[in-house]
């Protein structure tokens, strides 16, 4: 339902992040995208969700839809109330000083005529522990409920597709299993979710589908059971390649990426 | 100690319009990290704006004053439009120098079209004037003390009551996340001006009930500068106790000092008292504190 086709994009003008990519995503889907830094899988999903204007990104080639329809030039809002489709940055985008309730009647902002109240009812229960929290100022939670927070926050959007930009990031490893135990569910009860992740071996066992970038491009496609059995995806991205014939392989690893790029 | 309560009392009245015009400056910061340097200007024109439907146009001042601070907040948000929204997501600094520029542009306007010279201002309220013994209180500044203290409570209200105000405290922490959830940046700033404008265009209309209107009043707007530094650029509560603080000392220095020989000493005493509050505590008397997680 949601594609990109053939997408470049150019920071400042100069610096070009995106180069020809083209991915999509099925309803009811739960997609993987990995990738190292700097592979611009951050700017895709600027990209998609119609924030790219304000980091002085420019689209210059290429289209994204939405069911057949041209989202590109769209903003985020539009693209949030019309599309159903809601973006949570990376690093836990949750308002410092604001109180956890009002967070999430902040995020509840642009819904007109919704009940705010049961939509906040349901949230909580996604996140139990951010009940006991309603009053204290986001900026003081830990790090796992700040996460937990943003993504209620993008609940209260009433999302159809949800794009989360690594909610592993600075996680403990438990915490993150509880949280992609979430996003399942999430995926689950009928949100596609889009998942950019660096922890490739959490976010593969969650997801259905799953996409490798470098540079700008896709290198890698496939269902997340491939991926995670792929050699070259286990060597690079889930750090489990055989270690004993070190030397030899340094050598060879170099020419294997480079084929990839 | 007549004197000294007197003296008091005239200060906090006139402090309160010093708070309104702090207040307008600190939400337009916290909004879009600008200090808006135009507040002098911003008044003159609102005043001017309320000038034409009262004086000019002889409406009852009940429609009159409606009027102008809904022209008022228009000005607010075509200048907005026109100059800070190209800036939006660059550097606070540049929407900054903006204001500056700014300043002078709208004072050469307003001398272009209404001339330098004064217009008597007089908006002949009810008089509500205290005269308890040895203290006398006049109405124009109880009026204007009045309507500053009323308009910071509706904007109070208005920030920390009702979901445009939630979506303006969110907005003016990060404009990227309040996008990325849905709050449509560029409207709220769009609002934030128009709303800061209408305000210091009723701290403006005050002010020249005192006496006339010319282009020059716009000096008054440099006061607002001590009232958010000695408060704290980002607080709401410091504007407010910014504005007593410098309401009083201005009129205690009048009271005590000048008559000892340091005439027009009123005018500067502010500034020093900022240069003493900016050395010991750098972020004002109430700026926030930054939440560190460790």
């Amino acid at each position: 339902m949601l594609a990109v086709e053939n997408l470049r994009v150019v920071y400042h003008d100069v610096i070009s992040v995106l180069n020809g990519i083209s991915i999509s995503l099925e309803k009811g889907e739960l997609l993987v995208i990995i990738g190292a830094n700097g592979a611009g899988k951050t700017t895709l999903l600027r990209t998609v969700a119609g924030m790219i204007d304000f980091y002085d990104g420019e689209i210059i080639e290429g289209d994204i839809t939405l069911d057949g329809l041209s989202i590109k030039g769209v903003d985020t809002v539009g693209i949030m109330k019309h599309h159903g489709l809601t973006y949570v940055m990376e690093d836990r985008p949750v308002f410092w000083y604001l109180t956890i309730d009002e967070n999430l009647r902040a995020a509840a902002f642009s819904g007109r005529g919704r009940n705010v109240k049961a939509d906040m009812e349901k949230a909580y229960q996604y996140f139990p522990p951010l009940r006991g929290l309603a009053k204290k100022k986001a900026g003081y939670a830990s790090g796992g409920e700040q996460q937990m927070l943003a993504i209620a926050m993008a609940l209260m959007t009433q999302p159809g597709i949800l794009l989360l930009d690594e909610p592993s990031l600075g996680l403990a490893p438990l915490i993150t299993e509880g949280l992609f135990a979430i996003i399942k569910r999430l995926n689950e009860s009928g949100i596609s979710v889009m998942l950019v992740e660096q922890n490739a071996s959490a976010a593969l066992e969650i997801g259905s589908r799953g996409y490798v970038m470098e540079l700008g491009r896709i290198v890698l496609e496939g269902k997340a059971s491939e991926l995670a059995a792929n050699k070259d995806v286990r060597e690079f991205y889930l750090g489990s390649g055989e270690k004993a014939r070190r030397s030899y392989r340094d050598a060879k690893r170099y020419k294997r990426r480079k084929r990839w790029l | 100690m007549t004197d000294l309560l007197q003296a008091l009392g005239s200060g906090i009245l006139v402090g309160l319009v010093y708070s309104l015009l702090g207040l307008c400056i600190v939400i337009v910061y916290k909004a879009s990290e600008a200090f808006n340097f135009a507040v002098g200007e911003f008044m003159v024109t609102g005043s001017f704006l309320f000038y034409i439907f009262f004086f000019d146009l002889q409406f009852p001042f009940l429609i009159a004053l409606p009027l102008g601070l809904a022209a008022a907040a228009a000005a607010g948000a075509v200048i907005e439009t026109l100059t800070i929204r190209p800036l939006i997501g660059r550097s606070p600094i540049a929407m900054t120098i903006i204001t500056l520029g700014l300043a002078f542009f709208i004072r050469a306007c307003l001398q272009l079209i209404f001339g330098s010279h004064s217009y008597s201002f007089f908006l002949e309220l009810p008089d509500i004037s205290i005269d308890a013994g040895e203290l006398l209180f006049l109405s124009d500044p109880l009026w204007a003390g009045i309507m500053a203290l009323l308009t910071f409570f509706i904007v109070m209200f208005f920030l920390f009551r009702t979901k445009w105000g939630l979506a303006i405290r969110a907005t003016s922490e990060n404009q990227a996340k309040a996008m990325a959830f849905g709050i449509n940046a560029k409207m709220i700033l769009l609002v934030v001006w128009a709303a800061s404008s209408a305000c210091i265009a009723v701290a403006g209309i005050m002010i020249s009930n005192f006496g006339a209107l010319s282009t020059m009043s716009s000096i008054v707007g440099l006061r607002a500068i001590p009232v958010v530094l000695i408060g704290g650029m980002d607080s709401i509560g410091g504007a407010l106790a910014g504005g007593i603080i410098v309401g009083i000392c201005e009129s205690l220095v009048g009271t005590y000092i000048e008559p000892l020989g340091f005439t027009g000493f009123k005018e500067v005493a502010p500034y020093i008292l900022l240069l003493i509050v900016v050395l010991i505590r750098p972020y004002g008397l109430f700026g926030t504190v930054r939440i560190e997680r460790v």
